[in-house]
């Protein structure tokens, strides 16, 4: 019976032991690698993927996935909290009585094992000659004497509460520890996504492997989302005007940006993301049969439209009103250059390959020439993979559209079209049939334009080119929002630490003895020193004392025995 | 001869007794002015407008009445309590302000031969200066490294003399050219201006500056001249590194993305730069006690081994870097936190930056245990210095390399 309970006792002491801590701070290390490496809190479809069924099983039930939560890594912080816990019971009692009682009297034994120690045998100075001198040389020391069997124990000390800065480097742990537990069972932490001008009041967020949604006790009104970029086309600021909306009435409107949250009933709302919140579209699809047609197609992002008699459809996934790219050739200096409003779509059809669209609003202008209209077209479905077409003609210059169509049937319906003379009598036929008398200036480039068009729109699969007419953007803001009743004890701590620290590492214990012993002839001084930190700062410290104490005891005995 | 020394007698009392601590209250009272302008000034702390706001009129007179006021608050006790006036901590930190008033003049003479304001674009940032001061620091500390590694072999004063002072001027050199670098941003762009400690080339400049300056010091102190061939050649290796950077085109002064706009910035970012420089000196003292315990198993090298600390000095110096790492990273990841949760919503994300930093505080607290406890010996905790400081080469770089997450400011969406 008493044996389990020293047992028990010892085995909780040893809870607290110095080896235990160094192999739990090590493998918290170790283990919080685990989750940078493997990326936290994604799909579970995309974990199986990647490790295969029998991998994926086991690193699920080891909890891998959302490593920092599992239970076997909290019950690692538990164990460290507890470990530190023992650590101040055992040891903080001792300390304190350290620090309580400081003896004065040494052992000659103990004042030998010094590594800093000196003798001075000083002949015809008194005690008290000595004891000034001592007094002024140790300014700034906490001084005791006592004297025993004859003998003068003098002990000086600096940095006596050293022993604070450990209890309370390891408290402050424990309360950053308690305050991360509250942050966990008591905070809250979700996000919303609010398009402009509409409101939202239920947060999402994982829990486990899990979305799981909560409502806020108050709505949150998107008034208006924008952008504010640099000159070289950088995002520069991100800004959300929103209305607080507490049991439907408006009591609060004010900007977020990044950095710079918004408080309401102990909830922090932060700018965090932003998207397009559904923008209206407007196509026009320029049809390639023949018969200039062009039709308009109204849409919004995030919908499909489906083209009744053909079975192709467009899924609009995005839309950017700027789009700065740097267009100067590789090795030459930047040139930036905003290409304009743009719309990302996906083309498919009966028979046809589905490709990624990127349609722009305005031709492509370089140095103040306009090259027509372009689009980017990634075969893969993947923006990397965004290779330019360029569609020759300026489709927002409806005249381009018929001159080509003029150009075309007049070139179909000659079947020496190849032949460079007759090709360039058919333009000119064109162009007078469509501009009449007022020819057009830079006739050469528009030349260009059609001979480009004529090359380009035969290799398109589909029965028209869909070309963004209009739009009206709608953004949607990314709100987080986030309450933490831990955070304050989660500061309380670590000022708390840095405290400690700065005490621990700064404020180092050093004690100084000085023993007197009066002989016949002369008087003994024997001068020992000790630190527990920072001893190369301390061998100069003693060192500089030992000098200031030699020069002052010296000069002593010369005004004594001027013989 | 004599003259010289002569003067480096004044200098040397120009560093201590009632001189050294009056113009440590002046320093004392330019910096709280400048503060009090940041936060109670015309205007108020605009973040983005900081470096002006010093500059103009206004930051002109706040730091010179502070100044001034220091100086006269720091009379005024030395007349009063003229025991106070040997405080031990202004005679110490004094030479540092004094280094980092030198160290703001240099970078305003060079500031005078920027190109015309019409030359100066965003998109060709050649003809800025500071690049050509950045480079000459690269050469400074190579030139450093290798005398520090000659000293170790023809171990002549001049020779150690050489070293240090080419590793003054490279710190000199790399300090001033990151305070011309914060000048030029607002020069391309008032929107643009920001501190220079927000890429990867920036805060590498940082870390050989901070590094430098912890072994100097260190140097000074301890008399540890034979630890330079190890620390300054670390330093040399990351030279390396940022000349690279600069060449693939990371040397360029960008705009600052929204996540970085915030004055946690210039407090979080050159704290941490604290931390990594110590532990890289701890590194360096470390792998210095390795090779001294390696040439002392292998007998002979009387010469050479005369010129080392003692392998328990070579321990201590170790710690002490530890012992100005770990604070100061520890107030850095604080201060990250804190940020964070200005930021983020949340003062720890578990995002693959702070867990590293997690990991490395864990790492150099195991340290620090394992130096108290029993059973631990020199050689250990020298392989422990430099192991630690692989892992935080990997917090530093090899995150922004192989890891995502939030530190990796590429776009906010």
């Amino acid at each position: 019976m008493r044996n389990t309970a020293t047992d028990i006792k010892s085995a909780i002491l040893r809870l607290g032991s110095m080896s235990l801590a160094i192999v739990l701070l090590s493998v918290l290390a170790l283990a919080s690698i685990i989750g940078t490496v493997l990326i936290q809190n994604q799909e579970q479809a995309d974990y199986l993927t990647q490790f295969g069924p029998l991998w994926y099983a086991v690193f699920k039930a080891l909890g891998l996935f959302d490593m920092y939560h599992n239970w076997w890594f909290l019950s690692l912080l538990g164990f460290l909290m507890l470990s530190l816990s023992v650590c101040l019971w055992r040891h903080v009692p001792r300390m304190f009585k350290d620090m309580r009682n400081r003896k004065v009297i040494i052992a000659d034994k103990s004042l030998q094992r010094f590594h800093h120690l000196h003798h001075w045998r000083l002949p015809g100075v008194s005690i008290e000659a000595i004891r000034a001198h001592i007094d002024a040389q140790l300014t700034g020391w906490k001084l005791q004497t006592a004297e025993k069997s004859g003998r003068t124990y003098i002990r000086a000390d600096k940095g006596r509460y050293h022993k604070w800065g450990y209890i309370l480097v390891h408290s402050a742990i424990l309360v950053i520890l308690t305050g991360g537990l509250m942050s966990v069972l008591l905070g809250l932490r979700g996000n919303m996504s609010v398009p402009e001008g509409a409101s939202e009041k239920t947060i999402h967020f994982l829990k486990g492997s899990d979305m799981v949604s909560l409502d806020m006790p108050f709505e949150i009104r998107c008034n208006d989302f924008f952008i504010d970029f640099y000159a070289s086309g950088q995002p520069k600021e991100f800004r959300s005007n929103l209305t607080i909306i507490d049991d439907g009435k408006e009591v609060l409107t004010a900007d977020i940006i990044v950095n710079e949250p918004l408080f309401y009933k102990d909830v922090y709302i932060y700018q965090a993301s932003f998207g397009d919140g559904g923008s209206d579209i407007r196509m026009k699809l320029f049809h390639m049969d023949g018969s200039q047609r062009t039709t308009t197609l109204k849409s919004n992002v995030y919908e499909t439209y489906t083209d009744q008699k053909t079975g192709i459809s467009l899924e609009f996934t995005n839309f950017s009103p700027f789009n700065i790219e740097n267009m100067a050739a590789p090795g030459q200096p930047k040139q930036f250059q905003n290409l304009g409003p743009a719309v990302e779509f996906i083309v498919r059809g009966p028979g046809l390959k589905p490709v990624k669209i990127k349609s722009f609003m305005n031709p492509l202008i370089v140095n103040g020439e306009n090259n027509g209209s372009f689009m980017l077209i990634s075969l893969t479905g993947n923006a990397s993979d965004y290779q330019p077409f360029y569609l020759g003609m300026d489709l927002t210059n409806p005249k381009e559209w018929q001159l080509f169509h003029a150009f075309n049937k007049r070139v179909t319906s000659n079947p020496e079209s190849n032949d460079p003379q007759a090709s360039l009598k058919a333009f000119r036929h064109a162009l007078s049939e469509v501009y009449g008398n007022q020819k057009p200036e830079q006739i050469q480039i528009l030349g260009g334009h059609i001979m480009q068009g004529m090359r380009a729109l035969s290799n398109l699969p589909w029965p028209f080119i869909p070309v963004l007419e209009d739009y009206d953007q709608i953004y949607y803001t990314g709100l987080q929002l986030s309450s933490d009743p831990g955070m304050d004890v989660v500061w309380i701590g670590s000022t708390i630490l840095m405290l400690g620290l700065c005490i621990m590492f700064y404020m180092p214990h050093r004690k100084v003895w000085l023993v007197l012993d009066p002989g016949d002839k002369d008087i003994r001084v024997s001068f020992g020193g000790m630190t527990n930190r920072n001893r190369l700062g301390f061998e100069r410290e003693f060192h500089g004392l030992l000098t200031g104490l030699e020069q002052a005891f010296e000069s002593a005995t010369e005004k004594r025995s001027p013989a | 001869m004599t003259a010289v020394s002569a003067q480096l007698m004044s200098l040397e009392t120009m560093n201590q007794g009632k001189i050294a601590f009056v113009r440590f209250y002046a320093y004392l009272g330019l910096i709280a002015g400048l503060a009090g302008l940041a936060y109670f000034g015309p205007g108020g702390y605009g973040g983005e407008t900081d470096l002006l706001l010093f500059l103009s009129l206004d930051g002109i007179s706040w730091g010179g009445i502070g100044a001034v006021a220091g100086l006269a608050v720091g009379a005024a006790i030395s007349m009063l309590k003229p025991e106070w006036s040997d405080s031990k901590s202004a005679s110490n930190l004094v030479p540092w302000l004094d280094g980092a008033l030198l160290m703001i003049l240099l970078a305003a003479v060079m500031a005078l031969f920027e190109p015309n304001q019409a030359l100066i674009s965003y998109e060709n940032q050649a003809n800025l200066i500071s690049g050509r001061i950045v480079m000459t620091m690269n050469m400074l500390f190579l030139f450093s490294a290798v005398s520090y590694i000659a000293y170790l072999f023809a171990p002549a004063a001049f020779i150690g003399q050489l070293a240090t002072w080419s590793a003054w001027a490279g710190v000199y050199a790399g300090g001033s050219a990151l305070l011309l670098r914060w000048y030029e941003s607002y020069l391309i762009s008032e929107e643009i201006g920001h501190a220079p400690v927000s890429n990867l080339y920036e805060v590498f400049i940082l870390l050989f500056c901070i590094t430098s300056i912890i072994y100097l010091g260190m140097e000074r102190r301890y008399q540890a001249k034979a630890l330079g061939a190890f620390v300054m050649t670390l330093v040399s290796a990351g030279v390396f590194f940022g000349i690279w950077l600069d060449s693939v085109g990371q040397g360029d002064i960008k705009p600052l993305v929204p996540a970085l706009q915030s004055y946690w910035m210039k407090i979080h970012v050159p704290m941490n730069f604290i931390g990594y420089g110590s532990f890289a000196v701890a590194c360096g003292a470390g792998t210095a006690y390795l090779f001294r315990h390696w040439l002392e198993g292998r007998g002979g090298y009387t010469r050479l081994l005369e010129l080392f600390p003692t392998l328990d000095q070579l321990d201590q110096l170790a710690y002490k870097a530890v012992a100005i790492g770990f604070p100061a990273f520890t107030l850095a990841t604080i201060l990250g936190a804190a940020w964070a949760a200005e930021a983020w919503g949340g003062y720890w994300s578990w995002d693959p930056k702070e867990t590293w930093a997690l990991i490395v505080w864990l790492v150099y607290g195991a340290y620090l245990h394992a130096r108290i406890s029993h059973g631990w010996h020199g050689k250990t905790l020298a392989w422990w210095a430099v192991a630690a400081f692989l892992v935080t080469l990997f917090c530093f770089i090899g995150v922004n390399m192989y890891l995502s997450g939030l530190h990796s400011y590429g776009q906010l969406a």
